[in-house]
């Protein structure tokens, strides 16, 4: 199941957009460049500022950790020296999580934290954020299953996947860059250099292998229903939603 | 310190000039509302409001804690907000502004302190165990009318929950999960709602249901909450314009008429909703009894 | 202009193919708003839009119409006033970001003595100076080179309607931009129209009624992407509620 997204739907963000994969909801909105307080102005560079709002309650060290997480991703992907001395300001609210997030015995600021990512990614597009690059993430769980072959990877799971291939062994999330860099690995449970190595290729499968070299895409694409396409390729279809909704008028009668 | 932009000068002199010839700038008449949306989640407890360009999602969140030492037989019943600047680059994470206070207080007032939730209901065990509930509002997009966009999402969300039972064997008390036995219904005993007029001295005229830039003109504002029963339950004033008793007296009738309304529309929402619950409802339970 | 746009997203290397064919070999490649050069030779995108070349002009850039206005020099805005120091205005282009300046001079025939009084919040049409990442904007109200105000200045009266980017783009672009909404107002009412580009439009219609009737069409002809015929039914519309 592809990730749903909608963007550019709130009136007062400058960016935002509403991303909704297994079960979680997550809306996002991008305030930036705007002005920044005296005591966070960095000369030569913009500085950002990630809130992360859970569902229920106010923001605790869970959500501090994501927001750091997140904070030193996006960092690297914002061109933050074309604005010096302004703020870019993600702000992003959990609106619903899956019901048996708990049962599954996993760390869930994992489980959220590829979800995020995408979220503040799509909010940045749509705030029109000078970026060097995009991003795709994706959660690897290692269910551990001693009798058979040491657990087949699942590829960003459901809850229900992950409570039915309980207990996992460990859970690893990748985030890659637009030319297939690493940008963010965090692991939690027990495992070898090998079982993570093999996670990180099934990542970067799921997320940004090409096949045979698609450098623009023409127009030939078809992606939209296919089971197969990575996530980078439905981050093109969103683009290309995004574009053909803003050009519109141009087609229109 | 972050701002609100400030609207100009030519805004407030022609949305002023507009009303002194009765017309409002999106066309509405003084006492229409925006058009009002409500969705519920695939969870319980979680209602989407919004009220023209506004938006507000109210969450009901439970726990079980012990009850406060003085309220032996209560159980816990709180209302959180807080602004973010997902709803203006204003809004400052950790310090409230003023209208963050107002908006509150006021739901405080309108809600709790009227006594809108049972809260012995939720006590499990006197003076040991009870529920805690929580309303967390998040205000998603900002353009005026917070404080009726907010009790309306609340009120429906509070009426959407449903709470785990617990069996209690004596000092005992364990807390069923959704699996093992339905989920009960919270104990609602009437449903106040917010009407907020905002008034305009140099016309005299009462606008209901102002967006921001309104909002922002505006000499002073009277919030009337009251129940569909014609209950006032708290009455407010903001501003430093002088309102004519009287014309309380006539707000109050307008505002009986939206209260009516809007429950009506809550009501007729929550039951769209549970027809669609219901079906899924019954088709789980009989496939659960298949796969034995 | 390509029919079908190319879509690209903030990475994207543009290939050489995709590059404007220039007709005068001499003329360097313009590089427009989302496309950075990084030596030696490649050319990537940093925002989602749509690729548009221009031949003639030799230049690229990328098409987008969401996010926050960014000042650029020869752009023409509407400005809010905030606060005035001695020798400058500090205005506002969009909410929450850094002053622009407009110094007291910068009106027409203004002198030491007759400077302009303009209380806070009061609308200016100003035509951005100089602006660039490392300076705060400065904008102007007159034109250098004939000391005229060119039609700049304060805005009095009116109202003020958000547009989006796209569409005070297409406003400013005349004929090429499409909108025709205000022609066929036009000749039935008489109306003034002022084209921010920071996404602010100004009408003065001589009264509320037509004031809000010009704003609210162009609002719905940006918000619904009418074509041609949609936006003269439109105005067919406006004018018989007038």
């Amino acid at each position: 199941m592809a990730p749903e997204a909608l963007l550019s739907h709130l009136h007062r963000a400058d960016g935002s957009a509403t991303y909704t994969h297994n079960g979680y909801c997550i809306i996002g909105a991008v305030n930036g460049p705007i002005e920044v307080q005296r005591r966070d102005e960095l000369p030569e560079e913009a500085t950002v500022e990630v809130n992360v709002r859970p569902a229920a309650g106010v923001g605790s060290p869970k959500e501090r950790h994501l927001e750091t997480l997140l904070h030193n991703t996006l960092r690297s992907i914002i061109l933050t020296r074309v604005i010096p001395r302004t703020l870019v300001q993600i702000t992003l609210q959990v609106r619903s999580l899956p019901d048996e997030e708990g049962a599954a015995g996993v760390h869930p600021s994992l489980l959220l934290l590829p979800h995020l990512l995408h979220t503040s990614l799509l909010a940045l597009l749509s705030a029109s954020i000078p970026l060097s690059t995009t991003l795709t993430s994706v959660l690897i769980a290692i269910p551990s299953s001693p009798t058979s072959k040491s657990g087949a990877p699942l590829v960003s799971p459901t809850a229900t996947d992950l409570l039915r291939a309980k207990p996992i062994r460990s859970v690893h999330v990748f985030a890659f860059s637009g030319d297939n860099r690493l940008l963010l690995n965090e692991s939690d449970g027990v495992f070898s250099f090998d079982v993570w190595d093999e996670a990180c290729e099934t990542a970067e499968e799921a997320c940004c292998r090409e096949e045979g070299g698609v450098g623009l895409v023409g127009e030939g694409m078809e992606v939209d229903g296919k089971e197969s396409a990575n996530l980078e390729e439905w981050l093109r279809v969103v683009v290309r939603r995004k574009v053909e909704h803003e050009q519109r008028w141009k087609v229109a009668t | 310190m972050p701002r609100e932009a400030e609207i100009s000068v030519n805004e407030r002199a022609f949305i002023q000039q507009a009303l002194q010839e009765q017309i409002r700038l999106d066309g509405r008449a003084f006492d229409a509302f925006r058009p009002l949306e409500l969705t519920f989640g695939d969870e319980y407890g979680v209602a989407d409001v919004q009220l023209g360009k506004t938006r507000v999602i109210a969450r009901i969140s439970v726990d079980v804690t012990t009850p406060l030492p003085e309220r032996k037989f209560d159980g816990v019943f709180q209302i959180i907000t807080e602004f973010s600047p997902m709803a203006s680059p204003a809004f400052e994470v950790g310090r409230p502004t003023d209208a963050e206070v107002i908006l509150s207080r006021i739901l405080e007032k309108a809600i709790r302190r009227s006594n809108a939730l049972d809260t012995e209901s939720l006590c499990i065990i006197a003076g040991l165990k009870c529920f805690a509930l929580r309303a967390d509002v998040h205000i998603i997009d900002h353009d005026g009318g917070l404080i009726d966009a907010s009790c309306i999402a609340v009120m429906a969300a509070l009426q959407h929950f449903r709470r785990p039972d617990v069996l209690v064997e004596g000092e005992k008390a364990t807390v069923l999960s959704v699996r093992e036995r339905e989920p009960i219904p919270l104990s609602i005993l009437h449903q106040p709602l917010c009407v907020t007029f905002s008034y305009f001295e140099e016309v005299d005229i009462f606008l209901v249901d102002a967006n921001f830039a309104e909002e922002q003109v505006r000499q002073g504002e009277v919030i009337v909450t009251m129940n569909r029963h014609g209950e006032v339950c708290q009455v407010a004033k903001y501003g430093g314009a002088t309102v004519n008793p009287l014309a309380l007296l006539n707000c109050t009738n307008i505002a009986l008429q939206k209260v009516k309304e809007m429950s009506k529309f809550i009501q007729m929402k929550l039951d769209e909703d549970a027809k669609r619950r219901n079906v899924g409802g019954l088709l789980a339970e009989l496939s659960a009894e298949n796969d034995r | 202009m390509a029919a079908s746009a190319i879509v690209v997203l903030p990475g994207d290397k543009i290939p050489q193919d995709a590059l404007p064919k220039p007709m005068n070999k001499k003329k360097a490649l313009t590089l427009g708003p989302g496309l950075r050069h990084i030596p030696p030779t490649t050319i990537a995108t940093t925002i989602a839009g749509a690729l548009v070349t221009d031949n003639k002009k030799n230049a690229a850039w990328i098409e987008f119409n969401s996010g926050r206005y960014l000042p650029t020099a020869g752009d023409l805005v509407i400005a809010t006033i905030n606060t005035s120091t001695g020798e400058n205005f500090n205005c506002f282009l969009t909410p929450n970001t850094p002053a622009a300046t407009l110094p007291h001079l910068a009106f027409e025939g203004a002198t030491r003595k007759t400077r302009p009084q303009l209380v806070p919040n009061s609308l200016v049409y100003a035509r951005i100076a100089s602006a660039g990442k490392d300076s705060s904007p400065e904008l102007t109200c007159v034109d250098p080179s004939t000391g005229k105000s060119e039609g700049l200045g304060p805005l009095k009266g009116g109202m003020v309607f958000k547009i989006s980017l796209g569409m005070a783009r297409r406003l400013l672009a005349g004929s090429k931009g499409g909108v025709t909404i205000l022609e066929a107002l036009g000749e039935k009412v008489g109306f003034e129209i002022t084209v921010g580009r920071n996404g602010m439009l100004h009408v003065d219609g001589g009264n509320v009624k037509t004031t809000l009737a010009v704003g609210r069409a162009v609002q719905e002809v940006d918000e619904q992407a009418l074509g041609a015929k949609g936006q003269k039914k439109l105005a067919e519309r406006v004018l018989k509620s007038l």
